[in-house]
């Protein structure tokens, strides 16, 4: 058959040059690229290529649209899809149009090869079926009446070779073969075939048809076929098992058949069964203890509500600086600002109250008279919603969990160590914004600020924050 | 040998619990970890030489410099060129990620992050 062509689609040259090395080891492909997704579909009207590793982020149009345009116009193309680590929204989407292949960056590139060549002998087998099968026709001479599908082989190398051997063996393998069958004779005398057909430079296939009782193994040449002495006599052995037609040589071989077991020794197979089912039972309970323990591990989730996701993507078109902000501002505001300085000692004074005497009772005094005091300032500025907001969650948060935490040393000492960093934090926040003003945009912290909020409440909750995977490592 | 990861932020609070994140990591020597909450005295010390990485995870908006230009200033010296970069945001939007790519950064983590998965990309990236 001819090489299967293969298109890489992906902006950046360097990953290209990485596909392309990596593919480039693999036999029977024909390689081209492409830089977006308008020109992966351009090449595909033109080229048709059976397999496409797409980019999923590419400029002028995304590996998503291409894909979903090139399946639609070519919903036989295998697309795999390169991108990030796991993206469950992206991927369901992606199964939408049809691709469910994926191969995952930092790209493997075993796996790579490993999954191209996977796919490229399935296409081979399929499109080779397509074309036999087109004729509506037994090839083998001996029964016309055969079941509707057939396994092919392309014999390209050695390796096809032994795939084909596998599954003969596999087909006979523990199972009950009668005296006469000459499966294992088979095998050596196509073995024959396949080192004459080598030699002279043939290109060959292996296609086995079957009926309910009959294996039919036909091995067609590129050209009529004359038999080498040794094959010959050993085909010879098949009697009237075996034909011999200008390019093709047909065996047939009876199906095994299923164990039957005699009467005598069904006590040996109950015993059998029995000590299996033992082994069964215990590997059950040793599984579930094993879930059992695992489960123990499993923290509990933090989900991020959607009005706190909008909070944390907040995006302004228009970015105000620090110095134009602040020169907006009435006086009265700004100076009750500006008078927070004298909460960074209580901020940092009630700190030192709990660490000495960790009691309910100051973790709600932090609430209320440190962190509600600057949720009170903030909120007169109208601007920083999302601070306002990441410190409400955290006094209610420290409310909430006053109780527990009291009660347990290493939390304390570990909220004391992030409660102590968020508040140099609002300091230097404070000190860029009011008295400095040198920052070119006044919402710079506010996302990060909430999202270490968040982050702090999870840790001393022993949960993970999660917000539908958003918050994977997408690798480029 | 461990692996020296540097994290560049300018909110104490994210170091803190990045640290936290990766604690078994450094307590078991298989990374030492640095971290900046300027991006100009770090890149000041990779322009000097007297710092190097193996790993740098930076924010975006940081009043100093954003990350995006500290990531293209570092990827425009070829001592450290093909060195993973990766960015720790709050930013998610695609125009920000795509300009990420196109200077070259390895990877882009949304925050608040989660410990576990922060770990599994770090010991993916350094191959530890």
């Amino acid at each position: 058959m001819d090489k299967l062509k293969l298109l890489i689609a992906d902006d950046s040259e360097d990953n290209r040059l990485v596909l392309r090395a990596i593919c480039r080891k693999l036999e029977g492909f024909e390689i081209r690229d492409a830089v977006d997704g308008l020109e992966a579909i351009e090449i595909t009207q033109t080229w048709q290529p059976h397999i496409i590793l797409m980019d999923i982020m590419m400029p002028k149009m995304d590996g998503f649209e291409a894909s979903k345009i090139i399946k639609e116009q070519y919903p036989d193309v295998v697309i795999i899809a390169v991108t990030a680590v796991i993206d469950s929204r992206v991927e369901d989407n992606m199964s939408l149009i049809g691709v469910d292949i994926y191969i995952h960056k930092p790209v493997d590139r075993e796996l790579i090869r490993y999954k191209l060549q996977s796919i490229a002998a399935s296409l081979r087998v399929t499109l080779g079926k397509k074309n036999i099968l087109s004729t509506k026709i037994a090839l083998n001479p001996f029964n016309s009446d055969i079941r509707s599908f057939k396994t092919i082989f392309d014999i390209l190398n050695a390796e096809s070779m032994m795939d084909f051997g596998m599954w003969l063996f596999d087909q006979y393998n523990g199972k009950s073969i009668v005296a006469s069958n000459k499966f294992d004779r088979a095998v050596e005398v196509f073995y024959m075939l396949m080192s004459q057909g080598n030699k002279n430079g043939e290109t060959m296939s292996i296609i086995i048809e079957e009926s309910y009782e009959e294996f039919y193994i036909t091995m067609k040449f590129d050209r009529v076929i004359t038999l080498e002495q040794k094959v010959s006599e050993m085909l010879k052995e098949f009697g009237t098992e075996f034909i011999l037609q200008e390019n093709i040589v047909c065996v047939r071989l009876s199906k095994p058949q299923e164990i039957k077991v005699i009467a005598k020794e069904i006590p040996k197979y109950i015993e059998k069964i029995l000590l299996t089912t033992t082994k069964v039972e215990s590997t059950c309970q040793s599984i579930q203890e094993e879930i059992q323990e695992s489960v123990k591990e499993v923290k509990e989730i933090r989900v991020i509500q959607s009005n706190e996701r909008e909070l944390l993507h907040q995006s302004f078109v228009n970015k105000t600086s620090a110095a134009d902000y602040v020169s907006e501002l009435g006086g009265d505001v700004l100076e009750e600002i500006l008078d927070l300085t004298s909460i960074d000692e209580e901020w940092e004074g009630t700190l030192g109250a709990i660490e000495k005497n960790p009691t309910e009772e100051n973790f709600v005094y932090f609430a209320d008279s440190v962190l509600n005091v600057y949720v009170r300032a903030i909120n007169n500025l109208f601007e920083f919603t999302a601070l306002a907001y990441a410190l409400t969650s955290l006094s209610v948060f420290m409310k909430e969990s006053a109780k527990v935490v009291s009660e347990d040393s290493e939390k304390i000492k570990m909220l004391i160590m992030l409660l102590e960093h968020l508040g140099k934090d609002l300091t230097s926040w404070r000190e860029h914004i009011f008295i400095l003003q040198d920052t070119a945009d006044i919402h710079y912290v506010d996302s990060s600020f909430f999202s270490s909020c968040m982050q702090i409440e999870a840790i001393i909750d022993d949960k993970h924050v999660d917000a539908d995977d958003e918050n994977d490592m997408e690798f480029f | 040998m461990a692996k020296r990861v540097i994290i560049v932020d300018d909110s104490r609070a994210v170091i803190a619990t990045a640290e936290l994140a990766l604690e078994e990591m450094i307590n078991s020597g298989t990374i030492e970890f640095k971290s900046y909450l300027n991006p100009m005295d770090l890149l000041g010390a990779l322009q000097s030489g007297s710092e190097n990485y193996d790993l740098l995870i930076s924010d975006v908006n940081m009043p100093q410099l954003n990350g995006l230009d500290l990531a293209r200033a570092i990827k425009a010296d070829d001592r450290y060129k093909n060195k993973p970069l990766i960015i720790l945001t709050t930013e998610s939007s695609n125009d920000l990620k795509m300009l990420g790519k196109e200077i070259g950064v390895t990877g882009w983590m949304v925050k608040p992050f989660s410990d576990d998965k922060l770990v599994k990309s770090l010991k993916m990236i350094l191959g530890v």
